[in-house]
């Protein structure tokens, strides 16, 4: 799974926590979901759950708390997609 | 160097069975907070509201250490709540003013640890809100804390709200106050543009926003 599928797929993922569509849609990886999309610190762990349960992996805790900015999560779910190939 | 951080939590906006799942309440509680869970001897303190609760104290640790630490992530396992003591077993040493909350309140309380760093926290469990403030002492003598609610819960109302409701509870010692935040994104305060050595902390969830300050007016007299 290539990065631009991956971020295509985790705008779906987001997008319930945060209410500025207009900066989702313009998202790169050096977005930050707390200062850029305003999504409250307490939904974190739901976008993590998310994620997990989109990409059918599973997301241990040195790498959650990684997942601040779309670059991160990006690498993260690539790399846990792929060991799980 | 003093700090300050706090957090609230918006009852409403909790989704219970999620809290109940273990793959989720595992990203926030170590393994120690999971057994104290099960020492508490609380029936009022359901399990989602006792892992709301640490999470807002987490919070408030994280936002209170990050001005000290500016590199510091936020990793919820790794700020530990150590004991947590209930309602009316600590003094009414702390200047509230808690909305949707009758005089005389009292708070839960206990220690929070991170590394080698101790700090104190204070919380109330309103109907709505779950809110937090901590201090490096257990004594909240010069700790000003504050939660309201808010009609409009857009975020950019949040923010503003948020701002307007801290200023307004330092109007009364300063004229020309505003906020800006520092480039790690904590808020830092201006009067008639000169920052004030005041650390102040806002939060907002859903229909609420509280802030905290230290301040201390036997300080501000001799200055």
């Amino acid at each position: 799974m290539d990065r631009t599928t991956i971020l295509t797929e985790l705008k779906k993922v987001i997008a319930p926590y945060t209410e500025d569509k207009t900066m989702l849609d313009g998202i790169t990886e050096d977005t930050d979901l707390i200062k850029d999309l305003k999504i409250n610190s307490a939904n974190l762990v739901d976008i993590i759950i998310d994620a997990e349960s989109q990409y059918n992996i599973e997301i241990d805790f040195d790498s959650a708390e990684k997942m601040y900015l779309i670059g991160n999560c990006i690498d993260i779910i690539s790399d846990k997609v792929n060991q799980s190939a | 160097m003093i700090s300050t951080g706090n957090d609230i939590v918006a009852l409403d906006l909790i989704d219970i069975n999620r809290t109940k799942q273990v793959r989720f309440y595992t990203q926030i509680l170590s393994s120690s907070e999971q057994r104290l869970y099960q020492q508490l001897i609380c029936p009022q303190l359901s399990f989602e509201l006792y892992l709301w609760l640490l999470w807002s104290a987490k919070e408030s640790a994280y936002k209170y250490l990050k001005r000290l630490t500016p590199e510091l992530v936020f990793s919820p396992t790794q700020i530990i709540i150590q004991d947590l003591k209930f309602p009316g077993s600590q003094k009414e040493d702390i200047n509230t003013v808690l909305w949707q909350t009758t005089a005389g309140d009292v708070f839960y309380n206990g220690t929070i640890v991170h590394l080698s760093t101790t700090l104190y926290f204070r919380s109330k469990i309103s109907a709505s809100w779950i809110a937090t403030v901590v201090n490096h002492q257990e004594s909240f003598q010069n700790i000003y804390w504050g939660v309201k609610s808010i009609r409009e819960n857009s975020a950019e109302s949040q923010s503003v709200e948020a701002r307007s409701f801290l200023i307004d509870k330092l109007r009364p010692y300063f004229n020309d106050l505003h906020i800006k935040k520092s480039p790690v994104g904590y808020p830092v305060i201006f009067n008639n543009g000169n920052e004030l050595n005041i650390p102040v902390s806002i939060a907002h969830h859903g229909n609420y926003v509280s802030y905290s300050f230290v301040l201390d007016q036997a300080e501000l007299i001799s200055d």
